[in-house]
């Protein structure tokens, strides 16, 4: 008997996205319409092959807004991730778990916003913080406080994991720097062709300390949508499909959105780990088997955590692991070859998804030689997800 | 300090024992049980048909049980008697500033029905004073007394009867003990985010507005945030709190510099604490300059008062 | 009062028995006039001024008619042969004037006390606002 797992039964078929802007001018049921006809003109299907649909809860476009507008047809399966963008590795699990039990043939993932003309996360959210839940209660101890803004929450973790492990703002610094050097050689980043240097970084003006301007991501136009399909189907598409190998989500005892701030170790990220442990066992690979690593870079910091959690270095490592060019495109572990969120644009962590699959292509811009294995994660600080995708 | 007078004095009142019997006014008698049974809603004849009661497995009229301490209660005009036990007891705790009263707990025994023309007297006794305890209600001791009710020298009835005698709300301290601040910062009530609040919250908010920083307590266990379930999960385990004394150190800190926050003047120091006691308790950190603030750095409680319906807790540099 | 309150044997009780609900109306009147009837004249029983300016919403019952309720409920339904032999209360929340009273109980146990087989009957008062008692009460049944 074989033991039951998802890996190996779904494949990413197709990848669309719109173009990623500050303002798009269009609504956002038009960006998720415009990006999954491109996913699916990809895959080499058509809206009524299409009989699932998944995507956040933030998402403002409801799945039979999207269904009526592409005239796709019968569903047959339709879900929701929380958790902001914790949920994005996660819409491709929901995907495949889907395709892998019959309950659907051909699945969209998609996430369509104006997150820098319409509704900025970045900004303090009343409506956020005076929900009346759970998640209201909880940011009751917050937000009143003064800790009302993503980069804020952060920092709290960012301050703590500096004074533990004896590491400073260039360290941040470092992968802003990194992100944005891929992205300057990538014409579909917002910041094509305007790299930055440490001494940039380090100069620009604080949001909240220790995070720096350009510790903090981007704000985004735009969408993104991935065609999910069984690896039998998907090997009759015109691309090469981007098997998934493994898929994930992690919470973790104490969790919160980011503000887990009561757990015993304020430095780490428990529910990555969650995630990291069954990536590995699903996929039957280990850290040093991934050849490129597409990581949650909304904000710096959590890049470091990521690379210490998943189990690429130890506990407070991460600023001596990526040093030298560990993490340039000929490096041991090449980090965010499309620019990342800080440098390509910041549509919730889906377009970090479709550069996963167009290095497993080989039609990536800044492609990595053969790469056989790449791995994703999902915004880090609230429950969260990733995968590990693989060529054939 | 104030916690041993108060056992100081609930030790000498316990030793005392009981008190001496004091006669009930009248003897058991029908006229009485009438109005009680009339007013209760009471219908069972054998309190008041003889013919029946004389049938019944009583073999003639009895008193409700339930009216044991009905007997002897002290009137409308009625004074304690000097050795009673409840009364020296309440007196020390009034004067403690422990000077609200609710009962919690009355637990009666009947040894035998009453009949009319018998003559009960009580006499009672402080059986322990426990405290100080973080209640719902506030900080409080619960005082437990036993009555007896005899009949010559037969004990008829007894009763174990438990008061908490708490601090009113407002009132939040000892005379004698330091006041955390209490700053008005009506400034920040343009437009700061209010908290939602649940049942399970309630209790911390209205500790903020009276000046108390009150972490939730299951068992032995603190826990911040609160909520309403014990460690483990355990449905069974109903929590309380304490107030904390409100000094720690920071754990961690935010220097918010951009974007704008309600209520909030840039840049400010957002401090989450350890508190002594052992938890952590995130809060705005005042009148320091964030070149000045470190981990480590120890830290008092002060309540910024907004307004009437909200006190936000924050914290300053430890003097 | 001639009614005669049916009386319920031993045999017919076991752990598990529900007894039948009993809802009080507590009126202003019934408030006052327990209060009375039991002796108890602190104010708040009575004195709607007095109990607001100590901090509550409205006269509320008094412990003395707890007491009563609770072996009124008990004997309502064992009848009255029965013998209650305790009645051990915790109080929860005020009952005001105007509120409502359901009493529910069952039989929790069957206890020998002195040679004598007792019932032990779980109560619980419930009002608009919660448990405002909850208890037992041990009864011997024919």
């Amino acid at each position: 008997m074989t033991a039951m797992t998802l890996s190996g039964k779904a494949a990413i078929a197709g990848i669309g996205a719109t173009e990623f802007s500050k303002d798009s001018g269009r609504s956002e049921l038009r960006l998720a319409a415009e990006c999954t006809h491109a996913a699916l003109a990809d895959a080499g299907l058509a809206p009524s092959d299409v009989d699932g649909l998944v995507t956040f809860t933030m998402d403002s476009n409801a799945e039979i807004a999207l269904a009526r507008e592409l005239g796709i047809g019968e569903l047959t399966f339709f879900s929701r991730i929380g958790y902001g963008g914790g949920a994005a590795a996660a819409t491709v699990q929901q995907a495949a778990m889907a395709v892998a039990t019959g309950v659907a043939d051909v699945v969209v993932a998609y996430r369509a916003f104006n997150e820098r003309s319409g509704h900025r996360f970045g900004q303090v959210s009343a409506g956020a913080a005076q929900q009346v839940n759970t998640s209201g209660i909880d940011n009751s101890f917050h937000y009143p406080a003064g800790i009302a803004t993503p980069a804020a929450m952060v920092a709290m973790l960012a301050r703590r994991y500096l004074h533990d492990y004896g590491a400073g703002s260039e360290d941040f610094g470092r992968i802003a720097v990194i992100d944005r050097k891929h992205a300057a050689t990538n014409p579909n980043a917002w910041f094509y062709g305007k790299p930055i240097t440490l001494a940039d970084h380090q100069a620009s003006r604080w949001i909240a300390e220790p995070l720096r301007l350009l510790d903090c991501c981007q704000e985004s136009d735009g969408g993104v949508a991935l065609v999910i399909t069984s690896a039998e189907r998907a090997r009759d598409l015109p691309h090469r499909p981007a098997i998934v190998a493994a898929a994930a989500q992690g919470s973790s005892p104490g969790q919160y959105v980011m503000t887990s701030y009561y757990r015993d170790e304020l430095a780490a990220l428990p529910e990555l780990g969650v995630v990291g442990r069954q990536l590995w066992t699903q996929a039957g690979i280990t850290p040093s088997d991934v050849d490129v690593a597409v990581l949650y870079d909304h904000f710096t910091p959590y890049v470091l955590l990521q690379l210490e959690e998943l189990g690429f270095c130890g506990r407070g490592e991460a600023k001596d692991f990526i040093a030298g060019d560990t993490l340039e495109l000929g490096g041991a572990l090449p980090l965010n070859p499309h620019g990342g969120q800080l440098g390509e644009a910041y549509i919730h962590g889906m377009n970090g998804i479709a550069e996963a699959v167009r290095q497993l292509r080989g039609s990536a811009v800044n492609q990595v030689e053969d790469a056989q294995h790449v791995l994703v994660t999902a915004g880090t600080g609230v429950p969260t997800s990733g995968l590990v995708l693989a060529r054939i | 300090m104030s916690s041993t007078t108060i056992s100081d004095a609930a030790q000498r009142i316990v030793s005392q024992g009981d008190s001496a019997p004091r006669l009930a006014r009248d003897p058991v008698n029908q006229p009485m049980v009438n109005n009680w049974v009339e007013a209760i809603g009471e219908t069972n004849p054998v309190y008041n048909d003889p013919g029946f009661a004389a049938r019944s497995v009583h073999g003639g009229l009895v008193a409700p049980p339930a009216m044991a301490q009905v007997w002897t209660m002290r009137g409308l005009h009625g004074q304690r008697a000097d050795d009673d036990p409840l009364g020296a007891m309440t007196a020390v705790l009034d004067a403690e500033g422990f000077t609200s009263v609710v009962a919690t707990d009355s637990e009666q025994t009947y040894h035998r029905y009453l009949r009319p023309g018998e003559h009960v007297a009580a006499s009672a006794r402080l059986e322990s004073v426990v405290g100080p305890k973080q209640t719902a209600l506030g900080e409080g001791w619960f005082v437990t007394t036993r009555t007896s009710w005899t009949v010559g020298e037969e004990v008829v009835a007894e009763m174990l009867f438990r008061v908490l005698k708490f601090r009113p709300p407002g009132e939040h301290r000892a005379p004698d003990a330091d006041r955390a601040r209490v700053v008005d910062a009506p400034e920040y009530a343009a437009g700061v985010l209010r908290p939602v609040i649940s049942a399970d919250t309630a209790f911390f908010w209205e500790g903020t507005s009276v000046g108390e920083l009150r972490i939730q307590r299951w068992g032995e266990t603190l826990r911040h945030p609160p909520g309403p379930v014990g460690t483990g999960g355990d449905l069974a385990t109903t929590p309380d709190y304490v107030v904390a004394r409100g000094t720690g150190t920071l754990y961690s800190y935010v220097v918010h510099h951009a974007p704008k926050v309600p209520g909030k003047r840039l840049p400010f120091v957002v401090a989450l604490v350890e508190l002594d006691e052992g938890v952590r308790v995130l809060g705005e950190l005042i009148d320091v300059g964030p070149e000045d603030v470190y981990i480590g750095l120890a830290v008092s409680v002060v309540f910024l008062r907004i307004d009437d319906e909200l006190t936000l807790p924050a914290w300053q540099v430890a003097q | 009062m001639s009614r005669t309150l049916r009386t319920l044997h031993a045999a017919e009780v076991g752990v598990g028995t529900e007894l039948p609900p009993m809802v009080i109306e507590a009126t202003p009147t019934f408030v006052v006039s327990t209060a009375i009837a039991t002796r108890d004249f602190q104010d708040v029983h009575h004195d709607r001024d007095a109990a607001v300016g100590r901090g509550s919403k409205d006269i509320f019952l008094n412990i003395l008619t707890d007491n009563g309720l609770v072996q009124r409920f008990v004997t309502d339904w064992a009848g009255s042969e029965a013998l209650v032999r305790s009645i051990k209360i915790r109080l929860g929340v005020p009952c005001y004037a105007y509120d409502t009273i359901t009493f529910s109980g069952r039989v929790t146990d069957e206890i020998e006390v002195g040679g004598e087989r007792r019932f032990v009957i779980e109560v619980i008062g419930r009002d608009s606002l919660g448990d405002h008692v909850t208890g037992t009460v041990q009864v011997v049944l024919p």
